[in-house]
Parts: C-alpha cells; structure tokens; sequence
C-alpha cells in the first residue's frame, strides 16, 4: 500500500514536471503581476511595504486559479478518472496525492520565491516569515476550493470564468486572514490568532473537502458521458 | 433449481437527456460466457457498460456479483473486474513500462508480472520506455489492453476492443479472449466488427430495436 501510494505520488510528480507550462506559467504569471504593481500604483517604498502582501495574495490567488483549470479535465479526457474510480486504492487518497502534487509543483515554488520579492518591496525579515507562514497555511485551501470547483463543473467543457465565480467568494476568508497576519506583524501586534485560524481552516479543508471532491467527481461523470 | 448466475443485472434503465436509452435490461453471466452487446451509433452501449462496471449509477435496476449488489459489495467487484472504455485511461505523459507499472500499484498488487512476456507478444518491447504520446493509435490501444492480460480478473468489460487494432493484433486478442473464457473467465464486449471464437457461445444483446 505504502509503495503504491509513492508510486502514484512519483508519476503525478514526473507527469507534471514532465508539461513544463504546469510549474513554469505560475512562476512567470506571479512575478509579472507583482512586478505591475509598483507601475500602477507608485512607487513610494512605504506605500509599497504596506500594500504589498495584498498584491502577494491576490497574484498567489490567480495563479493558482490559472493552473487549476485543466487538472481533472485532462484525466477525464484520456479515461484515467474512470480508472481511478475503478482502482483498489481509495479514489479520495488518489485526489488527495493529485491535489498535494500540484500544490508542490504549481505553489510552493511561489512561495519560495516570495522572500526574493519581498526584498525588492524592502520588507522587514519579520513581515516576509508572516507573510510566508500566512502563504503556506492559505494556499493548501485556495487549491482544495479550486479542485472542489473544478469537480463542480466537470461536466461542463468551458468552465473558465464560471470556476471564478465558484471559487473567488469563497476564499475571501482565507483572504482576511491571510493579509491580517501580515498587516499585523508590520504592526507589531501578535499574529498567533489570524495564523490559528488559517490554520484551522486549513485542516478543515484538508480534512473534508478530498472526500467531497471524490463524490463529486463521481457524480459529475455522469454528466459527461 | 436454477444456477445462479455469477454476474447479473435486472431491469436496467437508462436516461439521457430525458430520452430513455434502454429499458429493462436483463443481464445474465456464467463463467465461459461472453455476452456481446450490439446496436447502433448512440444505443447505448457505452453507457450500458459504463454501468456495468458501476462507474454510473442505473436509473433503475441493480446490478449483482456473485449475488451480491455491487452497490453494497462495491470492493469485492472491483477486484473481480476489469474495465476498459472507449477512452484508453491511460497517461499520455508516461512511458509504456511507467503506464503499467501504475496500473499495477493501482491495483494494489505487489508481485511482479510477466512485462516482458506480455509486452514481446503485443508488439510494444521496443517502444518500452517510449512515451505514449509518441505512440500511434493502435500502439495505444495495445498499452491499454496490455493490463487485461497482466493482471487476471475473471470479468472483462471491453467497449471496442478491436478498434484500431491491426489484424494480427486483433487475432492475438480474440485468442487471449478464449483462453480467458476457456479458464472460466467472463466477458462483456461491444463491438461493430463481428468476430468469431472457437468453441465459445457467444450470447448476444440488441439494443436500440
């Protein structure tokens, strides 16, 4: 069981590595838009350090988006979801490797980046490890919400901007959270609570939405076929 | 005293877009049989066997393994059972030997099988460790089929299997079938081409009539 769910975990790896648009558009998405902040508001540095952990999320939040939209189409186009729904493994654990892989692959590298960002915003090195932590609590939702939207509209065959309306309202909490824990730092004050709660929608997600995104699927193939 | 039947379905309904595709569908399978399901373009066929494997719920109806449901014994069908659609469900972005090397840790088993045996006698040696997408269409199939073949499980449910296969392919498939029904193996199968089989009934299912 164990050496399975590696396996599964190696491929999802190599297939993504493998369409190298899957990591690299969020890469260059992400920069570019933090990059066309400064132009279109100022470029006043103190200006700057106080809005940008808003323009980190909000470009975090689209690339994600952006990347999510072709994750089970695909799958259901070359006839895996049915195999997968067919296989020994429970279908939830599979989505659950899925959705961790491309959390790895198309989120994490943001996240990494995100220090180099923050010293070109002249960010204090206590704001950028909040804003971090406030990255890595957040975006494992912002992704499961995506999946969860997509499993929605799966039997839909253009689901762009329709995934948009799905998902956006629903991640303005973590969106709340995500900046006040910023905010709060460059303010001095304590950030323990913002991080405790976006800690713990986080293990709610973690914990309820793969389940739901495997029924959903389920039902939704219904529709497609 | 009738023989139950190992695999089974009764009264089968399906709807699509408000229209019925088939209704009342009675299915009955032993070990040795092959039921070949026939009609016409959009009869329902795919969806019949899309059902039968349970990967879409009837509007009606029930479906039993061993007399089991196989709504209630969900797990012990599964491992009973191979499905393979229209749609090769393999990853285009994985070699050969990686596509099936997944299948084999999906199906949760340890030991491993005869690759290169398998692999020699469908042609594909050579493209091992090509990835799929530079295969062709036929190659494909073969890949997809490939796994009926390495991992036993006394029911097939094959949508097309010969399409797109050469005729030497499709040869080596129709005996590999008769062998499996032969070792008391069980099969579903829709298919445009008619095929023969040496010393099996094959029972047939219209729909669209």
């Amino acid at each position: 069981m164990i050496k399975a769910i590696q396996y599964l975990f190696y491929t999802e790896l190599l297939l993504s590595l493998r369409r190298s648009q899957e990591w690299l558009y969020p890469i260059g998405f992400f920069i570019i838009v933090i990059c066309l902040f400064p132009l279109a508001f100022t470029p006043d540095p103190i200006f700057l350090q106080q809005y940008f952990p808003g323009c980190i999320w909000i470009a975090a939040l689209l690339a994600s988006l952006l990347s999510l939209e072709n994750l089970f189409l695909r799958d259901v186009d070359d006839g895996s979801l049915d195999q997968i729904l067919l296989s020994h493994i429970s279908p939830t654990l599979i989505f659950l490797i899925k959705i961790l892989t491309k959390w790895l692959v198309t989120v994490l590298p943001l996240i990494l980046l995100t220090p180099i960002l923050a010293l070109l915003f002249q960010l204090s090195l206590y704001s950028t490890l909040a804003l971090c932590i406030s990255l890595l609590l957040g975006t494992p939702i912002l992704i499961l919400l995506g999946c969860f939207g997509v499993a929605l509209t799966i039997g839909l065959k253009q689901q762009g901007v329709l995934l948009g309306f799905l998902i956006l309202p629903l991640s303005i909490p973590v969106l709340i959270f995500g900046v006040n824990i910023v905010q709060y730092s460059q303010m001095g004050l304590p950030i323990a609570g913002s991080v405790a709660f976006l800690a713990g929608i986080c293990l709610l997600t973690i914990t309820f939405l793969p389940v739901t995104i495997s029924a959903t699927l389920r039902m939704g193939l219904d529709d497609v076929y | 005293m009738t023989i139950q039947a190992t695999f089974s379905a009764t009264h089968l309904t399906c709807f699509r877009q408000n229209r019925a595709l088939f209704t009342d569908v009675n299915i009955a399978i032993y070990p040795k049989h092959i039921l070949s399901v026939e009609g016409p373009n959009g009869a329902g066929k795919s969806s019949l066997l899309r059902i039968l494997s349970g990967l879409t719920t009837p509007c009606s109806g029930s479906i039993y393994w061993q007399g089991q449901d196989i709504e209630h014994e969900r797990e012990t069908f599964l491992h009973a059972m191979h499905y393979l659609g229209h749609r090769n469900g393999i990853k285009l972005g994985l070699s050969v030997q990686e596509n099936l090397t997944l299948i084999q840790h999906q199906l949760l088993i340890t030991e491993k099988p005869a690759y290169d045996v398998i692999l020699e006698k469908l042609n594909l040696t050579l493209y091992r460790n090509t990835l799929v997408n530079h295969l062709s269409a036929g190659q494909k199939r073969r890949v997809a089929l490939a796994k009926l073949l390495l991992f036993p499980k006394p029911l097939w449910i094959v949508d097309e299997p010969l399409t797109s296969l050469d005729h030497d392919t499709q040869l080596f498939f129709l005996s590999a079938l008769t062998t499996h029904l032969q070792l008391g193996g069980m099969a579903i199968i829709t298919s445009h081409q008619p095929f023969k089989l040496d010393d099996v009934v094959i029972s047939t299912l219209r729909l669209g009539t």
